[in-house]
């Protein structure tokens, strides 16, 4: 009889043990587009939120829970996005990264702030961070600091005279296209001519004849890669003599592809191109991702999301809890973690604080030189 | 004055590949009254066909010789024929005798097919065409520039076009074309076998399509999977707007809509384009509901 009891007894404990291996994991969602248009990016986000996981799980997991990943595809859409937001709380996600696009990005913080799920996106339209969501945290400095930084870089350090500004209709490429025309004026710039594309129409040959009768110095072009490659290109081809400034999503190695050889001696405005990041973890990461999948990461934005996911894990870890507010809490209050892109913290709004623009040139070979400010 | 010029030379280049995608649209509506909405698609299977060619026989360095980028196009043209055909027998065919809106369903299922099978096989992303797949130079006058590939695509588009319209009024085989387009039953009485005009017309227009889609990749040096659905669109604007059914009118309204888009952005405003170009469109078929060059008023679908 006592037997009996004990074999029952042991089999209800490993039972109950079954039952905690279980439970005993956490897992992170991913928000890419990793179809579409801006596949190269959204593939990049979910390889290394991926790679990140692994390298918890060999030291031991976090908090001693396994961690796992699952992946959505919003494929930088905003419909999808929110599908997406609804999916990834069905599966009890403790935490979302992502997504790429701000568009996307906006369609589900509604949905992730309701089910209390953390986020972090790079997202960089202004209104993400001013919309009283407790749970969210941008991971790339906002729109408003790189217009502020492109407006001193046009107008007093390269004293262009005649500034040319194309932006496209998303909620990143015009955010940051109003907010760098505002500070050229504030500056005292002159600009010549204003207007949108319609990003992936392909032909931009019209509106840059309508600009070359402007006679500009200088074309900036606040939208993405794959339309601001395609700009430099047929600019080229129209032999519009002015120099391209393109905001931060043309820094991807796809934009030199694009634009051919026409791309040498654009410049991008965009925090450091991840082979240039100076500090030792930055480099210890880019070389593991690149043991992993045999190829670099697309754009620095895949660190600045990575960084965001550490962030969290680093508040997890130092809370050692589980508990969304208290993470949100600690990150609120976070400053100078050492991030892959620079010193990190975050404001009240969840607003990344540090790290700093610069102005690149696209090289010959497809690098990027540091032109401003000079080293 | 030179810019009006620039904006020509710009809308006559996209407008004679919006011509060569249309000629297929209307091709096959002038036969079968179906709106064939895979052919966009296939038009853009052209340029991926064209662009594995170039890639896998020139390697990623430097310059693709002359050849290559011929052996591109004729290979290109050769795949998408076979899959035009392979897509009437398929999915038309089957529902030659149901109703007309079945084979219109067939038609979307048949261009997701197709541009999902794209995305499957060349991958998501962007790809991008290797430079100097057509001659580098070009041509100033004044401030007008004008490139070699330009020339090179209005040329050989209009040659192409040229051809086609001798082909099928010229000819005895373009007679039974034309006689089909008019009665079926009465060509068939008049001894035309018709399912053998029927797939000719698959032939030849997904092989312009493959040329027009091939031209897109090399003048944006860019594919993407999902890309067949607007330029299709707009080749499907073009024919509309020449009088969907009319091989001229195909030729006219690829030209005319390419031109005016063009016109529009430059001279308007380009976020407004598409609205224009609608416009524009709705205003044609006020005016002349069967097209500039439609002869008969469309059966209502």
């Amino acid at each position: 009889m006592i037997k009996l009891r004990l074999a029952l007894a042991t089999a209800a404990l490993s039972l109950s043990m079954a039952g905690v291996a279980v439970a005993d994991s956490v897992t992170f969602g991913v928000q890419a587009p990793i179809t579409g248009q801006y596949a190269n990016e959204g593939q990049g986000i979910e390889k290394a939120v991926k790679l990140i996981a692994k390298q918890l799980n060999e030291a031991g997991g976090l908090l001693g829970k396994d961690v796992k990943v699952v992946s959505c595809d919003d494929e930088g859409k905003a419909t999808q996005a929110a599908l997406c937001g609804r999916d990834l709380a069905n599966q009890e996600v403790f935490a979302v990264i992502g997504s790429y696009t701000s568009g996307a990005t906006a369609a589900s913080q509604p949905v992730l702030d309701r089910a209390n799920i953390l986020q972090t996106s790079d997202g960089t339209a202004e209104q993400l961070t001013q919309k009283g969501y407790k749970l969210f945290f941008r991971n790339a400095p906002p729109n408003s600091a790189e217009a502020e930084f492109t407006g001193e870089y046009l107008v007093n350090a390269k004293e262009y005279k005649r500034i040319a500004i194309i932006k496209d209709h998303s909620s990143f490429a015009k955010g940051l296209g109003e907010a760098t025309a505002a500070a050229v004026e504030k500056q005292g710039g002159n600009i010549v001519f204003d207007g949108f594309i319609t990003a992936g129409s392909q032909d931009y040959r019209s509106i840059l004849t309508k600009i070359k009768s402007e006679n500009p110095d200088i074309i900036y072009f606040s939208g993405y890669y794959s339309d601001g490659g395609l700009i430099r290109s047929q600019q080229a081809s129209l032999n519009i003599d002015a120099d391209f400034v393109g905001g931060d999503a043309n820094q991807n190695v796809k934009f030199a592809e694009i634009a051919g050889g026409a791309a040498e001696g654009s410049v991008i405005i965009n925090v450091p191109a991840p082979a240039n990041l100076p500090y030792p973890e930055a480099k210890q990461f880019l070389q593991d991702y690149q043991d992993a999948y045999g190829e670099s990461p697309p754009s620095i934005f895949t660190l600045t999301n990575t960084d965001g996911m550490r962030a969290i894990v680093k508040a997890v870890q130092e809370t050692e809890s589980f508990d969304p507010e208290k993470v949100a809490a600690y990150l609120h209050e976070l400053r100078d973690f050492p991030g892959f892109t620079g010193p990190l913290g975050f404001d009240e709004n969840g607003e990344r604080l540090g790290s700093a623009f610069q102005a690149f040139e696209v090289q010959a070979d497809g690098t990027y030189k540091t032109v401003y400010p000079q080293q | 004055m030179d810019i009006f010029l620039q904006q020509l030379i710009n809308g006559l280049t996209v407008g004679s590949i919006y011509a060569l995608i249309a000629l297929g649209y209307t091709m096959v509506y002038g036969i079968l009254r179906l709106i064939n909405f895979a052919h966009g698609d296939l038009a853009i299977l052209g340029a991926f066909i064209g662009l594995t060619v170039i890639t896998g026989l020139a390697g990623s360095g430097g310059a693709p010789a002359n050849w290559i980028v011929i052996v591109a196009f004729v290979l290109a043209v050769l795949v998408v024929a076979i899959a035009g055909v392979l897509l009437e027998f398929t999915a038309y065919r089957p529902l030659r005798n149901a109703h007309r809106l079945s084979a219109v369903v067939s038609a979307l299922g048949a261009s997701m097919f197709i541009q999902n099978g794209i995305m499957l096989i060349w991958s998501p992303q962007t790809l991008t065409f290797p430079e100097g797949i057509m001659p580098q130079t070009t041509y100033n006058f004044g401030s007008v520039v004008i490139s070699a590939t330009q020339i090179f695509i209005v040329t050989v588009s209009l040659l192409l076009m040229l051809a086609l319209y001798l082909y099928v009024n010229k000819t005895r085989f373009g007679t039974a074309i034309r006689a089909a387009a008019i009665d079926q039953d009465a060509a068939r009485l008049m001894g035309i076998n018709v399912n053998k005009v029927i797939t000719s017309v698959f032939i030849l227009g997904p092989a312009l399509g493959a040329i027009g889609g091939l031209f897109i990749g090399v003048y944006y040096r860019q594919a993407v999977f999902d890309m067949g659905w607007i330029y299709g669109l707009n080749a499907f604007i073009a024919a509309i707007i020449g009088g969907i059914g009319n091989i001229p009118g195909a030729m006219i309204g690829g030209l005319l809509l390419g031109l005016f888009s063009s016109l529009a952005s430059g001279y308007i405003s380009s976020t407004w384009q598409q609205a224009i170009v609608f416009g524009l469109l709705i205003l044609i078929l006020m005016v002349r509901p069967t097209g500039i060059l439609g002869e008969r008023v469309a059966d209502k679908v």
